[in-house]
């Protein structure tokens, strides 16, 4: 029996901003459309019998080009640009891979599509595969999210039985088998790598590149690897059309994505908008402003390995470039406000602690300097830290960044550097009063705080 | 490797030229440049991890790893600048920040990477003054090894050597992040005999050997580059040796025998050399009781009591069984003192005595090499069980697996291999020959034939046994004589459709290395053996090509060496025939010495009836006697015995000569794939105790011979001298890693091939390249035995 799921989308907006598109999140609120039979009557896999109809595997890889859509996992790389790396022969077989390991704090798009619509994200998948000319996709899905497993098993199960995966789909003479597959808890198996490790059975390390996945992936296979946003957006750009699609967003970032929507606002949830448009509208339009009428302190606008934006960046459009060159990342569009009430060495502490967890342990310069800076930032916090720590904290993030062996490292160092320059009174406050600026430990007796300066 | 092909780099300025595909890191040891590395080891895969190797590359935007980084053309590398100078004092900082930093008390103080790059490379001071990762000192990780969780540095090179190297599955990276520790695999204990290069190849002190706990600082250690005196691998050891006893063990790295690896029982056991029970007084038996006497004494004793017993039962009456543990100056010496000084050609080994020994053919040698193993596409193994018993072969054939090569283990035992190996095939105990014969037989009824083998199967098998003894243009397609091999294989429990399959698998390999063990040629009906796989591999073409060849895979460090030098009853040094007249005479004129021209008796003969005084040198025939057989041991007038240990057999010996082990002595080994070693002198003999050649030489001397050698520098040069296949030797010639014998190709032959020099017996050109490929009709397989074609 399936199970139903009742949960409203809150892509709704109480603007009238009908000119914001749902594309991917289109059908989400429709009750019961996780079941083939409901998602079948709001035109589901009509687009993948257009594909398999009306496209040759590279006119498709073209159309995906065209449409302009980039990763939705975080890095933004060209969709379509990243199939073509795959060589057009290969002694091993080739895989694709869709990372379900949504991991990143502060995002939750790709959980929404697999509980609510998975065969949105199994269509695309087809679509994928068919377009790369793989056989076998496998789902590697977050081990904590068991109901978002569920419903993509049972809509992999459903698709199967409707001969939408298996041998000769829809009479295309193309054939998918498609394995789901549960991590075990571990941030480090987002990295492609180091989820292909975890698929064959092993400790999830991230592996030397080059050779890249495209060459060397799977089983030592060709395999293409794509985020769960990205593979569920590509039934709407069959469906549209590329230049349809193209049209939403801006030049260089095409089309719309999700933004995860979280932290002190009045209405956090899953927002779907062309790309380009301004966090102001983000949080202030769909999002009802900071909660409580307080006013906003900062923003981390791409999940917690991006760099903090504050209050002057309001206005900067959220597309790829616009961030970037607001001194932070798109990312995964994990949208995190903090309120004038957040203390920022907390936040800061809190996220930095989940780097020092969740570091793999493989290399020196993540698995060492996320401990040392954990340490660091709780005396800061404590209020026991020296103005020197602030220096400290910056060099060791010099020599955590650019010199870790994946990306996690550099993630670990972004709010790090970015509350530093930042926010330095703040934590030059937690020096020198040996307390918070603001939040629950701004004030201290007078006995702490003597107490305190005696230790500190 | 021609120029062109080569890749052109600056390092620091300084240019290199080095073969593509090539690390940053190996281009700049070739320069002299330090790069400090410590998850990098040269053995294994590169793995990216500790960052401790950064270099900096132009047009590179961040610092590269020189460990993963592989050149190309034009690259500009500079290993000096200031941000290589801080990532690197980056990641010292990193991995001290955890580290317990007790040196003063950690057995790798002063050869440890942590300290030695941290001085080098390092930062002067850390900035870390908050709270350190504790763990519980060290824990056991095995039965030999401690592993100290705070000083490990993550580098997983033990991890990697497990999983990757030996393939054994011991230890395992457990936990994530910070609390990243090494950990015993909960499914798979760490006892593999592999175990201890971990201790080797850890840089900083975590993993640390028991046997070597708070023993000796490394820089109080004399090191003497050697080879192990273990089993027939012959690896390349580092003797560590303080205050006269041996320490420990380390690998000398040698490619082609060890591949820088060691086994267990060469990295630790050494308790004999340490020993408190050696002998360090030569004994004499008076009134029924062993007493210690002086050497002058008992040499005096020797050479009277053995002069005796020729005047007056003849030379025939004595008899020596030598070693396969000794040295070849040693053993050459042992047969030199039998032959020219007593006159009798009773002379053998333990496991020297081959029933239809090899007087008949070929000497049982492997024609491949060890490190061949790896261009292989099959390798068999007959009766053979490498990791007990040569475990560095075993571990060399992992590496081969690893490479894709298919493993056929056909052994009456599970063997270790077992789990890797493509097929296993079960027989009865004692039924080795038996199975090869009737892989051999399904090779030629199914004419599985190779093209280079039929061209010349005109020729003479090299079987020495009078049942396979067959001309091939007869027996191919038909059976072997005497037949019945595919029953008595089934009746033996073999699986005769995996033995039908493997047979076709040889017909089409690449490259195919059979090998069995020595012991397997000893079994009852084992005496076809040796010439059998010998044809196998012929007929399947798989013979004379790396990674294609057959042979035994001997016991003891020096088993081959002992036959090479001629501790055998018919055959003289360099395997030729006592009964050659030609031979005898050179070698009369070199020894200025009458030589007996009758094969004199075998190991076994001996101990049953055949002498009345024995000479034995480093053997312990009482171990493995049989009962008459002791009783005839009591009855022989006159037992000397060489040995470091008083054995069974030194206890019911009249005289008992102290000898000293190989790490107290200089000489050559031979091992297992012709490898000639020197052996080089560790540490101060065992007062008391003399070199096995010393003893000799006093007796030779006691005897009135005219012997005056001053060193085993000098036996070794007369060896070069008058026997063939070691022509050439000289400690020069044999380097720091040895030489393959022969070591001197000869002169060609009419046909252009090479031949060993003065040597009917050997023809290097079949041993070193089997069937000439395209030599035309006329070539014969010829295993020239001197009898004329």
């Amino acid at each position: 029996m399936a199970e139903t799921v009742e949960r409203l989308v809150t892509n709704e907006t109480p603007l009238p901003l009908g000119a914001y598109p749902k594309l991917v999140t289109r059908d989400m609120d429709v009750a019961g459309i996780d079941q083939i039979e409901v998602y079948r009557a709001h035109g589901g896999y009509a687009a993948l019998a257009k594909a398999l109809g009306q496209f040759q595997p590279d006119d498709l890889v073209e159309e995906v080009k065209r449409s302009g859509l980039r990763g939705r996992g975080g890095a933004g790389f060209a969709t379509g640009l990243k199939w073509s790396f795959l060589p057009k022969e290969s002694a091993r077989p080739r895989y694709l891979c869709v990372n379900c390991d949504e991991s990143e704090p502060g995002t939750f798009k790709d959980r929404m599509i697999m509980e609510l619509n998975p065969h949105l994200l199994v269509e695309g998948t087809i679509i994928a595969a068919y377009a790369t000319k793989v056989h076998h996709a496998f789902l590697y899905i977050r081990g904590e999210l068991p109901f978002a497993m569920r419903q993509v098993e049972r809509a992999v199960r459903e698709a199967r039985a409707a001969g939408l995966i298996g041998s000769d789909i829809l009479g295309s003479g193309f054939d998918l088998e498609i394995t789901v597959s549960r991590g075990a808890g571990a941030y480090i198996c987002g990295e492609e790598s180091a989820l292909m490790e975890s698929l064959e059975g092993k400790r999830g390390y991230p592996r030397l590149k080059p050779p890249f996945p495209a060459v060397v992936g799977l089983y030592g296979g060709p395999t293409v690897i794509n985020n769960t946003e990205t593979i569920a957006t590509l039934p709407r750009i069959v469906e549209l059309g590329a230049e349809t699609y193209a049209a939403y967003g801006t030049e260089k970032s095409k089309g719309t994505r999700i933004y995860c929507l979280s932290g002190h606002v009045n209405r956090p949830g899953n927002y779907e908008l062309p790309l380009g448009t301004p966090l102001r509208t983000l949080i202030e339009d769909f999002g009802g402003g900071v909660r409580g009428g307080k006013r906003l302190k900062a923003v981390i606008p791409g999940g917690s390995s991006t760099p903090f934006l504050t209050t002057e960046h309001l206005d900067v459009p959220l597309d790829y470039e616009a961030v970037l060159a607001a001194g932070s990342m798109l990312g995964s569009g994990g949208v995190i406000v903090l309120d004038e009430d957040t203390c920022i060495v907390g936040a800061v502490l809190r996220m930095t602690e989940f780097y020092r967890d969740e570091s793999c342990g493989k290399c020196t310069p993540c698995r060492e300097g996320t401990f040392w800076l954990v340490q660091l930032l709780e005396r800061l916090e404590e209020g026991h830290g020296r103005e020197s720590d602030l220096d400290l904290l910056n060099d060791i993030c010099d020599n955590i960044a650019g010199k870790s062996f994946c990306p996690l490292g550099d993630a670990a160092t972004s709010c790090i550097v970015s509350s530093i320059k930042l926010f330095r009174d703040e934590y030059l406050h937690h020096v020198r009063a040996h307390a918070c600026l603001v939040g629950p430990k701004a004030s201290r007796t007078d006995a702490t705080l003597e107490k305190l300066a005696h230790h500190g | 490797m021609a120029e062109q092909d080569l890749v052109n780099l600056t390092i620091d300025g300084r240019p290199v030229s080095v073969p593509p595909g090539t690390l940053i890191w190996a281009a700049a040891k070739k320069l002299g440049i330090e790069v400090p590395i410590y998850c990098y080891h040269p053995k294994m895969e590169p793995l990216g991890a500790c960052r401790m190797c950064f270099v900096a590359v132009e047009k590179m935007p961040k610092l590269a790893t020189a460990c993963t980084t592989v050149v190309s053309e034009g690259m500009v590398v500079r290993t000096d600048t200031p941000q290589v100078k801080k990532g690197r004092q980056g990641t010292l900082e990193f991995l001290l920040i955890n580290h317990p930093l007790d040196c003063p008390i950690c057995d790798k103080g002063g050869e440890c990477d942590l300290q030695d790059f941290t001085l080098r490379h390092g930062p002067g001071a850390s900035r870390f003054d908050l709270n350190k990762r504790h763990y519980q000192k060290p824990i056991p990780v095995s039965e030999n090894i401690l592993l100290d969780r705070e000083r490990c540095i993550s580098c997983q090179r033990c991890v990697r050597f497990c999983q990757a190297v030996a393939q054994e599955n011991g230890l395992i990276m457990d936990q994530r992040g910070f609390r990243t520790e090494v950990a015993v695999d909960p499914d798979a204990p760490f006892d593999s005999i592999f175990s201890g290069n971990v201790v080797e190849m850890c840089p900083v002190g975590a993993l640390t050997a028991k046997s070597f706990r708070f023993v000796s600082r490394p820089w109080e250690l004399r090191k003497t580059p050697s080879v192990c005196g273990n089993c027939s691998v012959g690896c390349n050891v580092r003797v560590d040796v303080r205050v006269d006893k041996v320490q420990r063990q380390y690998s000398r790295t040698n490619d082609a025998i060890d591949d820088g690896w060691l086994c267990d029982r060469g990295r630790w056991d050494f308790a004999a050399v340490n020993s408190a029970e050696r002998l360090h007084t030569p004994l004499v038996r008076r009134n029924g009781l062993l007493l210690p006497t002086s050497w002058e004494d008992a040499l005096a004793l020797v050479a009277s009591r053995l002069r005796a017993v020729a005047q007056r039962e003849g030379p025939g009456a004595i008899g020596g069984i030598g070693s396969t543990h000794t040295t070849n100056e040693e053993a050459y010496l042992f047969q030199k003192l039998l032959r020219a000084g007593l006159g009798t050609n009773n002379i053998d080994h333990h496991h020297g005595s081959f029933p239809a020994s090899a007087h008949d053919t070929l000497p049982w040698v492997w024609t491949d090499s060890i490190a061949g193993l790896e261009q292989a596409s099959h390798i068999v193994l007959l009766g053979a069980d490498p990791y007990h018993r040569q475990p560095i072969v075993d571990l060399r054939i992992r590496n081969a697996i690893r490479a894709g090569a298919h493993v056929y283990i056909l052994s009456p035992e599970a063997n270790r291999l077992d789990r890797l190996a493509a097929g296993v095939l079960r027989y009865q105990a004692g039924q080795t020959a038996t199975v090869a014969r009737a892989l051999l037989d399904i090779v030629l009824t199914e004419r599985l034939t190779r093209d280079a083998y039929a061209d010349n199967r005109h020729a003479p098998t090299p079987s020495p046994s009078p049942a396979g003894r067959r001309e091939h243009g007869e027996a191919a397609g038909s059976p072997l004589a005497g037949g019945g091999e595919l029953e008595r294989v089934a009746d033996a429990g073999v699986d005769v459709d995996a033995l039908r399959a493997l047979a076709r698998e040889l017909a089409s390999a690449k490259g195919a290395v059979l090998l069995y063990d020595e012991m397997a040629t000893l079994e009852p009906g084992g005496e076809t053996l040796a010439a059998d796989v010998l044809e196998l591999a012929l007929v399947t073409d798989n013979y004379g090509r790396p990674g294609a060849g057959c042979g035994p895979l001997f016991d003891d460090n020096n088993s081959l060496g002992a036959r090479d030098m001629g501790l055998l009853p018919d055959l003289l040094p360099g395997y030729r025939p006592v009964g050659d007249a030609a031979a005898r005479a050179a070698l009369a004129r070199a020894w200025n010495a009458d030589l007996p021209a009758e094969a004199g008796v075998g190991y076994d003969e001996m101990l049953s009836a055949g002498v009345k005084a024995l000479y034995v040198m480093g053997a312990n025939p009482v171990r493995h006697m049989t009962p008459e057989q002791v009783v005839h041991l009591g009855a022989v007038d006159f037992l000397v015995v060489q040995d470091m240990f008083l054995t069974e057999t030194a206890q019911r010996a009249d005289v008992v000569l102290p000898a000293v082990a190989y790490a107290e002595k200089d000489g050559t080994f031979t091992n297992t794939e012709r490898c000639v070693q020197v052996v080089r002198q560790a540490m101060q003999p065992l007062p008391g105790a003399r070199a096995d050649w010393e003893i000799l030489l006093g007796v030779a001397r006691a005897l009135e011979l005219d012997w005056s050698y001053a060193a085993p520098a000098q036996i070794l040069a007369e060896i070069a001298r008058t026997v063939p296949h070691y022509a050439g030797a000289s400690r020069r010639a044999l380097g720091a890693q040895g030489a393959r014998w022969p070591l001197t190709p000869g002169p060609r032959d009419a046909e252009g091939r090479a031949t060993l020099v003065g040597s009917p017996y050997l023809d290097w050109h079949m041993l070193e390249h089997g069937l000439a490929r395209g030599a035309g009709p006329s070539r014969k397989l010829a295993f020239t035995r001197g009898r004329g074609e």
